[in-house]
């Protein structure tokens, strides 16, 4: 395709345009936090002199080590476990398609469009119910739970596009459902699952909703719910405040920008099939 | 919502063998229930979550919803009192409506200035400067969304670097606490989401238009079409898809939106970025009345239902 | 899977017997930190450096207490408090307004500790505030919290630009308030810099001054109190609400006062960009720190000179969960706050407020120059004018948040009228006391 001279210099002006407006509030965020704590510093404006340890004081005030280490444990504690049960379902659901297989997929697609607000209330209490709350727990478990009918939906979209006639060579070889599962139907899913990893991950470390109504120890919350406690707190000392947002984003912004190609195609994928 | 696409009867005409008829079909029955067992035991994990964490709360949110209850004392039965309420008060009506206005700055602008940006850019969609600029468009989605409304708040400031611009073109009369003011707080938290959403949908839909078939537009081009008519006979005809995708996601987060309504404003001032989100959450832990608040989270869930079902049906085909 | 679907959400949760306090106190022994390792939960406002400053002392003091603290805005403790009181009991809290709290027995009834460790010998007046009926009246019933100390609110003004417009000394009428206010304006300043942003509309301390003025404090406090029949939207408070609008009008308060937070109406005051704001003695402390003797400070003044004035004058309170682990010791910490010398002059010097307490009991000496020793004067004043009122915004849980604040930005906002925003929280008063 040629692209006319006019029409590329009108699009690199509109795609700087764009990058602009979408790198500029970091930037803004990055100058206001080298700003001597507790100022209101006044727009885009570079300080008279850098604060940097404005990020050392956010590092301890944040409790950016514990804050970590919680939300990776969130992290372990919901993936593995709703990547391997996703796929179980997902694999007998498309592939194998036990009677009734649509009924239940239909029940699990219900859950498809659910804002969580809406089951957040019963949550809490069932969560009293269970001792769980103020534990990760409460936040792991149900996120598992709401994460099914995604997760469901995208591996049987996997599966079903799997050619029949392998599995049904393997089965005259005499393989079993279960090794024909692990031998010949996990491998080949590696590129799907990998995709919704990296979604479940994003999501899970960005959850606020369950962090903010379920755990109030900011030290045992998710990321981003620890970000909403930390403004809860030093939203009156904007330099500060400033410094431990970036901070707290930081880990994101480098598991992103290590990854950028599986978050972009995982993302562009996750929305297509949601 | 996806239709089921399995074709059930297929694996039925792949055996052939040499046993009578009647052994055959009977040992194939045998296996196949067996076999059918062995798949739904493989489900139960995934329902065992979705049950006890999606529908219980699902089927408890109903139930409350017909009790008036503090959370802490016995509650008492009283019907439909909750939803005629949700009716009579404006506070929650608002919220409702608050939410579908936010549509048009969460979906209706990201969805039309991506589908403008990604017909700018398509032609040389792999360019160097537009691989790079896939990374940083995609910054946003990759935040807390906490995060973003933390941003935007700063930026949206008196001082802030919103009206730092205005002032410096001359517009300084514009300038003013986007956030603080009624008649601008709710397009201020939409710019927010608008922010948020517009590189993925341009992302989204440059991906759909790279896929259509160049040849399309030559002949279009021959026929004499300028770009106007070419956007509007080739290139919109066939994101339908694409532009169902976006619209889908970017409703939903603006029916749901919650994070950036709860760092930004906290619904205020007055009640005009409230949100049914956010109602729930101050009418169930902060108010308690835990039946006023399942009442509203039931209605909300019908809402987003009724608004993205019919979306999903306009814009996908039959087959996922 | 809807099994608990059968029966009525709450039935089966039977710990609602009404918790009175700890061990100590039921055997009528005043209550003590003991000498093991205890440590205290404690859930604070964050930005005032008051409660830190107590608890380090006490610690000091006590080497066996330590504390752990989680600090919120005041905003955020208002959302959290029912749910923390009752999920995640914290020993000693910040508290919100407290009649639903305590009427759910979320709080616990401090009367014991009252009687063992002598509080019912302080003046009534201090503690009635504190006290909540079974009906979630106050004013009378058990003591439900404890003040850090009893602050006053009036209106701070900064002293060179006041110099600047001429004023030689604190305005005498309301009507030479105005004046001056016009001056400050005309000259280029912002005339009060009040905050109005959020879920806080502080535009509330203006109002309840000037309610005072116009009218009878008791009035008020009969309403904010919950007595049968009680209305805010009488006539003098209307005409309050009136006067508070012509300033709207006037463009006294900033252009974006309704995107002023807290934190933001400080720094300006501090930078010297408004006049006077509203606000409480316990940043006087604060505000001789950071700009020593240029901070003055007066009571809104009458309509006529001579008349009576008023303030709103509250125990800074501190409640213990009903479901506390510490209970005594956190009882033991309250009272030492108040009758301890260092505890004293902590709650004077870094609180800027009176200490709780005995009449007659230590004061540490204080400046004659400070902003904080003419906070103390007016808080004798208003004690002899009977003025003292309790925080409109105190009437119920709610109020504050779902009607003082959501109208009051109406009002800046020319969308609601004087009456009409003392007929809407009247109403919204009326449902949430009758619901």
């Amino acid at each position: 395709m040629i692209a006319s001279r006019r029409e590329k210099w009108v699009g690199n002006v509109l795609l700087v345009l764009l990058m602009a407006v979408t790198i500029v509030p970091f930037l803004t965020l990055f100058v206001t936090a080298l700003h001597p704590a507790g100022t209101y510093p006044s727009g885009l404006e570079w300080p008279e002199e850098p604060h940097w340890e404005n990020f050392a004081s956010a590092f301890q005030a944040a409790n950016m080590g514990k804050l970590l280490l919680s939300s990776a444990l969130i992290v372990v504690g919901v993936v593995p476990v709703a990547l391997l049960i996703a796929t179980l379902a997902g694999f007998a659901l498309g592939h194998l398609r036990p009677p009734g297989h649509r009924w239940i997929f239909l029940v699990f697609l219900l859950g498809l469009t659910l804002p969580f607000q809406g089951v957040i209330v019963p949550l809490y209490y069932q969560m009293r119910e269970f001792g769980l709350l103020n534990t990760r727990w409460a936040i792991i478990l149900p996120l598992i739970g709401l994460y099914m009918p995604f997760a469901v939906m995208w591996m049987r979209a996997h599966f079903v596009n799997m050619p029949t006639d392998l599995s049904e060579a393997a089965r005259m070889d005499g393989a079993n459902t279960w090794s024909l599962f692990t031998k010949i139907h996990l491998p080949l899913s590696m590129p799907a699952l990998s995709s919704l990893a990296i979604l479940l991950f994003l999501w899970t470390w960005n959850q606020f909703l369950l962090a903010v109504v379920l755990v109030d120890d900011s030290t045992k919350r998710t990321m981003a719910g620890a970000l909403g406690a930390f403004q809860g707190q030093y939203g009156t000392d904007i330099p500060l405040l400033c410094a431990g947002s970036i901070l707290i984003l930081t880990p994101t912004l480098i598991v992103f920008l290590v990854f950028q190609r599986q978050f972009v195609s995982a993302l562009l994928q996750g929305a297509i099939k949601g | 919502m996806t239709a089921t696409t399995g074709t059930p009867g297929r694996r039925e005409t792949v055996e052939y063998s040499t046993t009578s008829q009647e052994a055959r079909r009977r040992a194939l029955k045998a296996r196949r229930l067996r076999r059918g067992w062995a798949a739904l035991a493989l489900v139960v994990p995934a329902a065992l979550f979705y049950g006890v964490f999606v529908l219980r709360p699902l089927a408890l949110t109903f139930q409350y919803s017909f009790y008036d209850w503090n959370g802490v004392t016995e509650a008492t039965w009283v019907g439909w009192d909750n939803y005629t309420r949700l009716l009579g008060e404006s506070e929650m009506l608002g919220s409702i409506v608050n939410a579908l206005e936010l549509i048009i700055y969460f979906s209706f602008v990201p969805v039309v200035l991506g589908l403008f940006a990604a017909a700018t850019i398509r032609k040389f969609a792999t360019s160097r400067l537009a691989i790079i600029s896939r990374t940083v468009l995609f910054l946003p989605q990759v935040i807390p969304l906490v995060a973003a409304g933390i941003m935007w708040t700063w930026l949206m400031a008196s001082d802030g670097l919103v009206n730092q611009i205005l002032r410096a073109i001359g517009l300084g009369s514009l300038a003013q606490a986007w956030l603080g003011n009624f008649d601008t707080a709710l397009p201020a938290v939409g710019a927010i989401g608008a922010w948020v959403a517009l590189g993925l949908c341009m992302l989204l839909l440059l991906a759909g238009m790279t896929k259509i078939d160049p040849a399309l537009y030559e002949a279009a081009r021959i026929d004499g079409a300028g770009a106007i008519r070419e956007f509007f006979a080739i290139t919109l005809p066939s994101l339908r898809q694409e532009i169902g995708v976006c619209v889908t996601v970017t409703v939903i987060a603006a029916l749901a939106s919650f994070d950036i309504i709860y760092i930004s404003t906290q619904g205020g001032p007055g009640n005009s970025t409230l949100v049914p989100g956010l109602e729930i959450y101050y009418l169930a832990f902060f108010s308690r009345e835990i039946g006023q608040a399942s009442a509203l989270a039931v209605a909300f869930m019908l809402l987003v239902l009724a608004i993205v079902l019919p979306i999903q049906r306009l814009t996908k085909d039959s087959d996922s | 899977m809807t099994i608990a679907a059968c029966g009525a959400p709450g039935a089966t949760t039977g710990d609602d017997t009404k918790p009175t306090a700890g061990n100590a106190s039921a055997s009528g022994e005043a209550p003590t930190c003991g000498s093991d390792d205890v440590v205290l939960s404690a859930y604070i406002e964050t930005g005032f450096p008051l409660p830190k400053a107590l608890t380090e002392e006490f610690t000091a003091q006590h080497p066996n207490v330590t504390f752990d603290i989680r600090e919120d805005q005041f905003a955020v403790i208002t959302q959290n408090a029912p749910r923390i009181l009752a999920d995640n009991p914290p020993d000693l809290m910040r508290l919100p307004q407290m009649s639903d709290l305590a009427k759910d027995g979320l709080l616990l009834d401090l009367d014991p500790y009252a009687e063992s460790l002598g509080w019912d010998e302080w003046p009534a007046s201090q503690l009635l505030q504190m006290r909540v009926d079974d009906e979630g009246r106050r004013g009378d019933g058990p003591l439900y919290a404890m003040g850090l100390n009893y602050s006053m609110t009036g209106i701070f003004y900064n002293k060179e630009i006041a110099a600047e417009l001429g004023m030689t000394e604190a305005p005498q009428t309301l009507a030479e308030l105005d004046a001056l206010l016009q001056k400050a304006k005309d000259a280029g300043y912002n005339p009060i810099g009040q905050f109005n942003g959020g879920a806080t509309g502080g535009l509330a301390f203006p109002l309840q001054a000037l309610m005072a003025s116009y009218g009878d404090a008791s009035k008020i406090n009969a309403w904010t109190f919950q007595q049968p029949g009680a209305t805010i939207a009488t006539p003098e408070n209307i005409k309050a609400a009136e006067h508070l609008d012509k300033w709207i009008k006037a463009g006294f308060f900033a252009d974006d006062a309704n995107a002023i937070d807290y934190a933001t109406m400080m720094s300006r005051f501090i930078d010297g960009k408004s006049l006077l704001m509203f606000n409480g003695d316990w940043e006087s402390g604060n505000l001789d720190a950071q700009m020593p003797g240029k901070a003055g400070f007066f009571l809104l003044p009458p309509l006529e000179a001579g008349g009576k004035v008023g303030a709103m004058s509250a125990p800074l309170t501190y409640g213990i969960a009903a479901k506390a682990k510490n209970a005594d010791c956190a009882a033991y910490f309250l009272d030492w706050i108040a009758t301890n010398d260092e505890g004293r002059t902590i709650a004077v010097e870094i609180g800027g407020s009176h200490p709780m307490g005995q009449t007659g009991a230590f004061m540490p000496e204080v400046d004659a120059e400070s902003v904080t020793a003419q906070t103390l004067a007016a808080g004798t004043t208003i004690g002899e004018d009977d003025g003292a009122m309790e925080f409109i915004a105190n009437a119920t849980g709610e109020i504050y948040a779902k009607s003082w604040t959501p109208n009051l930005q109406k009002l800046v906002a020319g969308q609601q009228t004087p009456e009409g925003l003392l007929t809407a929280v009247q109403a919204d008063y009326e449902n949430q006391i009758g619901g």
